[in-house]
């Protein structure tokens, strides 16, 4: 067996897998490692724990003598439509900074128990992503709080009612004097409505909008040139070429789920003949947007929009219509990147029309304005980009803010309400948001937790989550939604149109009246009820859409934006620092959610932290290693927190990610990472040059699953360029030679029936976890914590793979999800003792929790490391509102078991049962995975191999098709379509010049 | 040179083995027996907070198991019915039967009532009450006749052997569509030919693999 080095790459795993350091042998020999220190963490010691089991185990030869009683406990009065048993399906939405996803929420006897993607929404199209799937579990999160609070103590809602309506007498008459709200973004129409209500009832107050990550800058700078409130909205599909400017758009920049879809389809080869877009990324931190791309430069954040200007100076040399003012940007090396900027511009202007710029949301408003510029010249507006302006929104604005503390500083308010939010936490470092509220006589914080700002107000008022509550939501193409309630809240929280209500009109009314009324404005009167129900049913009200924006850029304005840009020499002494919003937690918002915190960073790899990412060049030469602890020193403030170093990051750049180190989050997030908000301010605020870091002697040791179940050099993901795919259209399957596959044994045939199937194509996957998170919700997948993570022992049954290969500075990177393949010829199956894990007759590799007595035979013989193990009783303690997250159409397994995919089995049975009783065979694409169903790039299909024409088949029929380890005769029944890039000729030196 | 085992020891050996063997036999049918299904879940019978009789409601008053029991031809879940079910007639009939106190303290006092599960499957295990009457297996074939009893018993084991036993051959136990609900329902001579039959016009294919009934 040989695989072919034809296109020459090696692909690695991690720098100390390359360095082949002993650490890395022994984690790759033992990817159990046997005796960790003590048992659950060294707190019990072996005889302990002998001693303990012997007690258990006495009390459970008596007990079960008894059959355990069971108790059946109907509904006094039914409601209507329940059947226990059988889910109902609610759509909704789910409201997210200016824009919202539409969902569909799955109903349990009225609890609910799994989101889903609306199909009838124009942004999600019945795809979801990480946060999605994870926000149900922000529901039954236990550390929630259950109370309302004034000066700490426990009050009750009607007496903030009353406490409140006496102000608001005082507010009536003083046209709001004294009063302001601190709220975050949305886009919502009765909120809007409210806000509205608000400032016209009480013109002197002050209603400042905050969000620690958001797309200010991208308002701003469009805003500056065109003189009007837009938005660009991009159509990816429509765009052959897309050069990012250090925009992460298919993971961290809003919405990215139709920016997937739209990517994945003008990528998307069915045959050698078909075209493919091309991406450029130019960014300072490695991006799941710069895995995906055909190109990548890494340079520091300052130095994009120089970049971006050379570029447009290009285009403009070629005679292309991009008025820009003769600005020249100094400190940027024009030189060393003429190549690129030539190469570019040059494919731009090729795709006239259909190319696409974009820039990331941490860039200041010049690149953005900048960047709409460039897309105008090309005649992208209104094909590949178009600008609408957003109603019922209310943006988020520093500057707003920044008026409000100034008027705290002065005296002038007296009370102020901070709606979600949490600026003790989140606010710039220098604003010293605590020291302002102090200073403020009624402070009132409506928040989920008692977090960090609500200890410091005098009055919590708990917040509803908005799986229960009335609400409604417009997304950023104008779809508006009402957001239905699941379940009755269970916390005793307060809903958001409710509390703004009260702020506004001093009356306490229902919010499902008060969304209603504005609704009444939306509909005309004679068919309210009709429309009202058919957008409760569908979720989606598609009247008056946004139409696109007539634009004309004023350029003129450019050179007014440039002069706050701020380009200067870096160096080890002098390094660039980046904030960036953190894939799992976001803002910080999500910290409480195990669930997140546990799915490793897409790009680092590492669960449960957040490292300072370094170049492997700067780190050499400040003389730091993987897990060292430094000082981190930005404009005056310092950190202390570990360092990673992570391939493709620019020299002389540090990365940090927000939203860890909070001391208020509840028990999954508390004290868990750094805090990075504790350097972010007004002077560094996405980025900034003048950091500086100093070795503690300290290390830290991080959570690092990027090692486990390395496969060890043989050819798993299987690539090509373009071009030699064309030439040679079945390159995949020939990539590894092997003899003749021949069994020892007689082969089952699995030539009846439904045969189960699976394809991943990895030309579409852009690695974002949605997978891994809508799995673990379906699939009742415990969490383990970060100690049991660092010993392997993470439990996710979908294992992102992460692969670099070629230059070590600047590698390229690809992923491959792993799961269960379900192999034909299971090797698992032959060493089980029990025959626990079997195959079932539509070729399902089945696990039989109850037999499992736990030898962990299979795990070891599983060529694909895909077998996970219950080394404790992860879920005997789940709190009872955590259980009420589970499936209970899946086991939930106990200690000493084995578990792995099964290819979502229930939702296959469920299907078939269904099917058989309405008298009908399976339809092609009844049977969605959990994986599937959420995949925002589609790279996932499922169906029965046997039906020629099913998707699964005719994925499988595409010549890029090909078994990962086909050459061992597992036959698994997943197999992959290999990834295929689309390098520009013109660049194809650069690759090791970087 | 005296003998220093005496006679008899020469059959100790045979002893030992008979006994041992005496023993093993004993302790495999003692748990074989006792420690069966059969023996420990047949005829668990206990004692509900309400003393609903299925004789006197299904046996003498002729109400279909359906009125109550309305998840089982939709659901995986046969379900207990509300105590708005009960209400319908005993708003009316025995309001001042003490027997009936804990329904009416449920009705007016908004109480589930608690009922206790007799028939228990372990967790792990998934049945279809919806897909089983689709396939036309009688109410009486698991639960036994239900319509004489005052207090519900398990009548059969639920071992997976037993479920086995009618998924290996589910002819022998289907029945037409319009008895499902009878009760000492006899099986027709040509019972084979109508279980074939049935299962051919319904496309019956009971699973027997694992992931058929475990999640």
């Amino acid at each position: 067996m040989k695989i072919s080095t034809d296109n020459g790459v090696k692909y690695w795993r991690s720098l100390d897998q390359l360095a082949e350091t002993p650490e890395f042998k022994k984690i790759l020999d033992n990817e159990f490692p046997e005796n960790p220190p003590g048992i659950a963490g060294g707190a019990l010691s072996r005889r302990k724990f002998l001693a303990l089991m012997g007690a258990s185990i006495a009390f459970a030869g008596l007990a079960g003598c008894q059959r355990p009683v069971e108790k059946i406990v109907p509904y006094v009065k039914a409601p209507e439509n329940i059947t226990p048993g059988n889910s109902l399906f609610y759509a909704s939405a789910m409201p997210f900074g200016l824009s919202a996803y539409g969902i569909v929420v799955e109903s349990r006897v009225g609890r609910p128990t799994k989101i889903e993607g609306n199909i009838n929404h124009r942004l999600t199209k019945g795809k979801s992503g990480a946060l999605i799937q994870a926000s149900i579990l922000n529901l039954y999160d236990p550390d929630r709080s259950g109370a309302l609070r004034n000066k700490a103590q426990e009050a009750s809602w009607s007496e903030f009612v009353s406490f409140y309506q006496e102000l608001q007498k005082t507010f009536i008459e003083s046209q709001g004097r004294g009063l302001a709200i601190l709220s975050s973004s949305f886009a919502s129409p009765t909120l809007f409505r409210l806000y509205e209500e608000f400032t016209a009832a009480f013109p002197e107050a002050q209603w400042a909008v905050y969000e620690p990550v958001s797309d200010e800058n991208i308002y701003d700078g469009i805003k500056a040139i065109s003189g009007q409130n837009i938005y660009p909205v991009y159509d990816y599909s429509k765009a052959d070429i897309v050069v990012s400017l250090d925009s992460d758009f298919l993971y961290a920049e809003s919405d990215e789920i139709s920016a997937v879809r739209g990517f994945a389809e003008a990528r998307s080869l069915k045959t050698e003949n078909d075209t493919m877009n091309r991406l450029y990324v130019v960014e300072n931190m490695y991006s799941t947007t710069g895995a995906m791309s055909d190109h990548r430069l890494r340079l520091p954040s300052s130095h994009v929009a120089p970049f971006a200007l050379e570029i447009a100076k290009e285009l403009r040399n070629q005679g292309l219509e991009i008025p820009i003012p003769n600005v020249r940007l100094d400190g940027f090396d024009r030189d060393a990147h003429q190549k690129w900027i030539q190469a570019i511009a040059k494919d731009l202007k090729k795709h006239k029309g259909k190319s696409l710029i974009v820039a990331g949301k941490r860039q200041p408003p010049y690149l953005h304005a900048l960047a709409a510029v460039m897309n105008h010249g090309l005649g992208n507006t209104n094909n590949s980009v178009r600008y609408v302006s957003l109603k019922d929104a209310l943006p988020p604005s520093l500057s707003s803010l920044n008026r409000l503390v100034e008027s705290i500083d002065n005296g002038k308010i007296q009370t102020l309400i901070i709606m979600d939010g949490n600026p003790v936490y989140n606010a710039l470092v220098d604003m010293d948001f605590a020291a302002k509220l102090a200073k403020v006589k009624n402070t009132v914080h409506f928040s989920s937790h008692v977090d960090e700002t609500s200890r410091q107000t005098t009055w919590h008022i708990p917040a509803a989550h908005y799986l229960e509550s009335w609400g409604d939501v417009r997304s950023n193409d104008g779809v508006r939604s009402v957001v239905q309630p699941l379940i009755e809240p269970l916390f005793n929280g307060v809903m958001r149109a409710q509390l703004l209500n009260l702020i506004v009109t001093g009356k306490d009314e229902n919010a499902h009246d008060i969304v209603r009324k504005t609704w009444k404005s939306i509909f005309p009167e004679l068919d309210f009820e009709k429309k009202w129900r058919k957008t409760l049913n569908s979720g989606v009200c598609e009247e008056n859409l946004y139409e696109s924006e007539e634009v004309g850029f004023n350029s003129e304005n450019l050179g007014n934006l440039s002069k706050s840009l701020n380009i200067e020499n870096l160096s080890k002494d002098a390094l660039e620092i980046t904030f960036a919003a953190d894939a799992s937690v976001f803002d910080g918002r999500y910290a409480n959610n195990g669930w997140l915190q546990e799915t490793p960073d897409p790009i680092s790899k590492l669960a449960w932290d957040n490292p300072a990412l370094i170049s492997l060049n700067t780190a050499k030469e400040l003389g730091l290693k993987n897990e060292d602890m430094v000082s981190l020193t930005c404009r005056g403030r310092s950190l202390e927190l570990p360092v990673w170093i992570m391939p493709g990051q620019a020299d002389n750049t540090i990365a940090v990610s927000l939203g860890y180190g909070r001391t208020s989050a509840g028990r999954v997030g508390n004290n868990v990472g750094f805090n990075a908000y504790l350097l972010r301010q007004t002077s560094a605020k996405d980025f900034a040059h003048g950091a500086a870091v100093k070795a503690t002697g300290k290390r830290y040791k991080l959570a690092n699953t990027q090692n486990h179940g390395s496969m060890e050099g043989r050819a798993l993901v299987r690539e090509a360029p373009l071009t030699e795919y064309q030439s040679h259209p079945h390159f995949a399957a020939e990539m590894v030679e092997h003899p003749p596959l021949e069994s020892l044994w007689k082969e089952h045939p699995y030539d009846e029936g439904n045969q189960w199937g699976m394809t991943i194509d990895l030309n579409a996957c852009t690695g974002c976890n949605a997978c891994m998170i809508a799995c673990q919700s379906e699939n009742n997948i415990p969490i383990v914590g970060k100690e049991q993570v660092s010993k392997g022992r993470e439990m996710s049954w979908i294992r992102l793979d992460r692969y670099f290969s070629g230059d070590l500075q600047n590698p390229e990177m690809v992923y491959q999800p792993v799961t269960c393949v379900h192999c034909e010829m299971a090797p698992c199956e032959q060493v089980c003792p029990v025959a626990a894990t079997v195959h079932d007759e539509e070729g399902l590799n089945v696990m039989v929790y109850n037999r499992c007595i736990g030898t962990r035979y299979c795990a070891n013989n599983c060529p694909y490391k895909v077998r996970r193990f219950n080394f404790f009783n992860f879920t005997k303690d789940y709190p009872h509102v955590f259980q009420m997250a589970q499936n209970p159409d899946v086991s939930v397994r106990s200690r000493g078991v084995m578990e792995k995919c099964t290819f979502c089995t229930q939702r296959i049975n469920q299907a078939k049962v269904k099917a058989k009783k309405e008298g009908r065979e399976l339809a092609d694409s009844e049977i969605l995975t959990a994986c599937q169903q959420s995949c925002p790039a589609d790279a996932i299909r499922f169906g029965n191999m046997l039906d020629k024409n099913s998707n699964v088949s005719k994925s499988k029929m595409n010549n890029r098709n090909y078994a990962m380890l086909g050459e061992l005769n597992l036959k698994p029944r997943i197999t992959y379509l290999a990834k295929i890039r689309n390098p520009n000729p013109d660049l194809a030196d650069t690759k090791s010049q970087i | 040179m005296a003998q220093i085992f005496p006679k008899f020891s020469n059959r100790i050996p045979l002893l030992v083995l008979v006994l041992t063997v005496l023993l093993t036999v004993s302790v495999v049918v003692f748990f074989w027996y006792f420690a069966s299904p059969e023996y420990t879940d047949v005829g668990y019978s206990p004692e509900q907070p309400v003393a609903y009789s299925h004789k006197t409601h299904v046996d003498s008053l002729k109400i279909d198991c359906r009125y109550c029991h309305t998840g089982v031809e939709r659901s995986a879940i046969a379900g207990v019915p509300p105590t708005q079910t009960c209400m319908n007639c005993h708003v009316l009939i025995g309001v001042n039967e003490e027997s009936l106190a804990l329904v009416r303290d449920s009705w007016f006092e908004s109480k589930p009532i608690e009922w206790i599960k007799v028939y228990k499957l372990p967790d792990y295990t998934y049945f279809d009450h919806s897909a089983h009457i689709f396939a036309q297996v009688g109410c009486e074939s698991c639960h036994g006749d239900v319509q004489s009893m005052e207090r519900v018993r398990q009548t059969k084991s639920l071992s997976m052997s037993w479920c086995l036993e009618c998924h290996r051959a589910p002819k022998d136990h289907l029945r037409p569509a319009s008895e499902i609900i009878t009760m000492k329902y006899v099986y027709p001579k040509n019972q084979l030919e109508f279980g074939s039959q049935v299962m051919s016009e319904k496309n019956l294919t009971p699973p027997t693999t694992c992931s058929g009934c475990h999640r």
